[in-house]
């Protein structure tokens, strides 16, 4: 087991900086997750500490030891791909033991410990398998196999369930959990699906134009986003973001959205703050009978997800629609005209640069 | 709709179709007609004479020769083509400086006919001035006096020589796209498992290139089969049948002896071996879209 620390690292290909001054340490044992938008620089984080992918400047440390010019192979991690990287000419067996193989481990070790492996992740009748034989989820699984029998001191995920169904992907999200538990070692995860980041991290580093965003537990992430890309990026669905003009009435800060003057609890408005944008989660908007509450709306959609349904408001805050979480069975229905409440003490509030205002 | 669809399709068709019955399919037939008679090509008058000319291959030692050539021929033909478009495309992926330069050099020769291919080689090897023995003269010292072509025991395999210098830029091609389909995750798992340049090669780039190499194979056993142009050009068969293979045996008992039934039959045998080879080509195909869909 080792925890990794980035020092500086950057990365550019070309004229084009993909990865600028990175710096972060994980935790021995921990799983961090990486997520951002495709595109954002967090697969080429990855492969940078997997070795794949040079640095251009910086420093890479595994376990304490510099590892930033030394090849994949010496710096004791395993990666799991998006495609699995399945060798389709070799059997599940074949696949899992390829690493003791090339180590030139006697072959009674490699069947005795990929026998193993494959109890240990239920895919013991698939052993003569080809992957082609195999379903996307058992794929992955042989994947995992081949990554842990070697007993890496990190382990790298680079989406590894995207290519999953959605029962699928959440049956395997539980089994890495259930892994990272039991192995106990460093993980780091990449993906960009929020959903996976919040149920599966210890930490949660939000990624964007190559860089961190913010870097924390998933409810801080969630309940302290520290800007507006992680107040968006996080939680599904994203952050109503109403924007306005912050006001101060006989002392109490007040943010006029339109017509609309919501007051503010969150905490002091720094002097000079004028234009902002007020963050409020789909959960913490309630609905009440019309008159009543902060603004008025009327409700365009109603989506039944079973435990809960989301409503999509026209309001006069904003041209886009809002969406408010209740309950199922509110009894509301497209195009009733109601009130809307927002919880004073969840309203977040960014200024004009979207950094929040706390 | 449906109806008019029907109609251009056959339409269509019907032009190829017309054209791959009178150029294939008819000499095709023809030729098996013709290995039941005596004809002798020219004469309208000929027999028919059963099985005879299929029992005289049996005691043709001619036959036996050219077979034994081809199988030479052949197995030369497929293996150095085979290996060295590997060995050439492997290294030109490998990012070496000059790769495009050097993949158009390699591959030019396919480009240009047997015939023309066949004439520069004979340059090469003339005795007295040719490029083979200049350089054999510049680095020994010393004049030889090898008559490439003409000596019974190297008449063959310079005419292989000159095919596989033909041949291997083809191959060379054909590696190089299967190269560029290997999925780049396969080779980085390779690097994070700690594979040696080798044991990449061995172990996952070869295996991975199988589909690559049915075609490669299947192309060279086509050609090589094929292959009469070169060696009609280089050696005529000769000397004394050295370089003898069954295309060139049958041209010789079909336009030489004008024994047309005789040649048509040793075109039928040739037509079988081309028709097994196919067959176990196309079970290998089937196999190989099971394991990699």
């Amino acid at each position: 087991m080792a925890d990794v620390r980035l020092d500086g690292v950057a990365k550019a290909f070309g004229s084009v900086q993909v990865i600028n001054d990175l710096n972060l340490a994980v935790d021995d044992g921990e799983l961090l997750v990486f997520v951002g938008p495709s595109g954002c620089g967090k697969s080429t984080m990855l492969r940078m500490i997997s070795g794949l992918e040079d640095v251009t400047r910086g420093r890479i440390m595994i376990g304490g030891r510099d590892v930033t010019h030394v090849a994949p192979s010496r710096r004791r991690v395993a990666m799991v791909f998006q495609s699995y990287a399945l060798f389709p000419h070799m059997s599940v067996a074949d696949n899992i033991g390829f690493g003791l193989k090339l180590a030139r481990t006697p072959p009674a070790e490699i069947r005795r410990r990929v026998a193993e492996v494959a109890r240990t992740l239920q895919i013991d009748p698939l052993l003569d398998r080809k992957p082609r034989q195999l379903s996307g989820g058992q794929r992955q699984r042989v994947a995992i196999g081949r990554s842990i029998i070697r007993n890496p001191e990190v382990f790298l995920f680079d989406e590894p369930l995207s290519n999953l169904d959605a029962a699928l992907r959440i049956r395997m999200r539980l089994e890495i959990a259930r892994l990272h538990n039991r192995l106990g070692v460093t993980m780091i995860y990449v993906t960009h699906d929020q959903t996976e980041a919040m149920t599966l991290a210890d930490r949660i580093a939000v990624v964007n134009g190559g860089s961190i965003e913010q870097l924390g537990s998933p409810m801080e992430l969630y309940d302290r986003p520290a800007n507006l890309f992680v107040a968006r990026f996080i939680g599904a669905p994203s952050m109503n973001v109403i924007p306005g003009t912050v006001t101060v009435e006989g002392g109490v800060p007040a943010i006029a959205c339109g017509e609309t003057r919501i007051r503010l609890s969150a905490g002091p408005v720094p002097p000079g703050t004028s234009d902002a944008t007020l963050g409020v989660r789909p959960e913490h908007l309630s609905a009440v009978n019309k008159g009543e509450g902060d603004f008025a709306g009327r409700v365009e959609i109603v989506e039944d997800l079973g435990a809960e349904s989301l409503v999509y408001l026209q309001t006069g805050l904003m041209a886009d629609s809002l969406t408010m979480r209740v309950t199922a069975g509110s009894g509301l229905s497209a195009g009733d005209a109601i009130g809307v409440r927002l919880d004073p003490a969840r309203l977040h509030l960014f200024d004009s640069r979207g950094l929040a205002i706390r | 709709m449906e109806r008019e669809n029907r109609f251009w399709r056959i339409v269509l068709l019907a032009l190829p179709l017309a054209v791959f019955a009178v150029l294939v399919v008819w000499p095709l037939f023809s030729s098996f007609y013709y290995s039941f008679t005596n004809w002798n090509g020219f004469d309208s008058r000929y027999e028919f004479v059963g099985f005879r000319n299929f029992a005289k291959i049996y005691t043709d030692k001619l036959f036996l020769n050219a077979a034994i050539n081809t199988a030479i021929w052949m197995v030369a033909a497929i293996l150095l083509p085979t290996l060295l478009g590997l060995g050439l495309a492997l290294l030109i992926d490998s990012r070496i400086p000059g790769g495009t330069i050097f993949k158009s050099v390699f591959y030019l020769p396919i480009c240009l006919s047997a015939v023309v291919v066949g004439q520069i080689w004979v340059w090469i090897y003339q005795q007295d001035w040719g490029l083979l023995n200049t350089v054999i003269w510049t680095v020994t010292g010393e004049r030889p006096a090898i008559a490439w072509l003409a000596k019974p025991e190297t008449a063959l395999g310079s005419v292989i020589v000159a095919w596989s210098w033909q041949q291997t830029g083809l191959s060379m091609v054909i590696y190089l796209a299967g190269l560029v389909s290997i999925q780049e995750e396969l080779l980085e798992v390779c690097e994070i498992e700690g594979a040696s340049a080798w044991q990449r090669i061995r172990l996952v780039i070869i295996p991975l290139l199988t589909p690559a190499t049915i075609v490669v194979i299947a192309l060279s056993v086509i050609n090589s089969l094929k292959g009469f142009d070169i060696l009609f050009i280089m050696t005529g068969g000769g000397p004394f049948h050295s370089s003898d293979t069954l295309a060139m045996h049958m041209y010789n008992e079909s336009f030489r002896k004008y024994l047309m039934g005789y040649g048509s039959a040793i075109s039928v045998v040739l037509f079988l071996i081309a028709l097994t080879i196919i067959r176990i080509y196309f079970r290998q195909l089937r196999k190989l879209d099971e394991i990699h869909g």
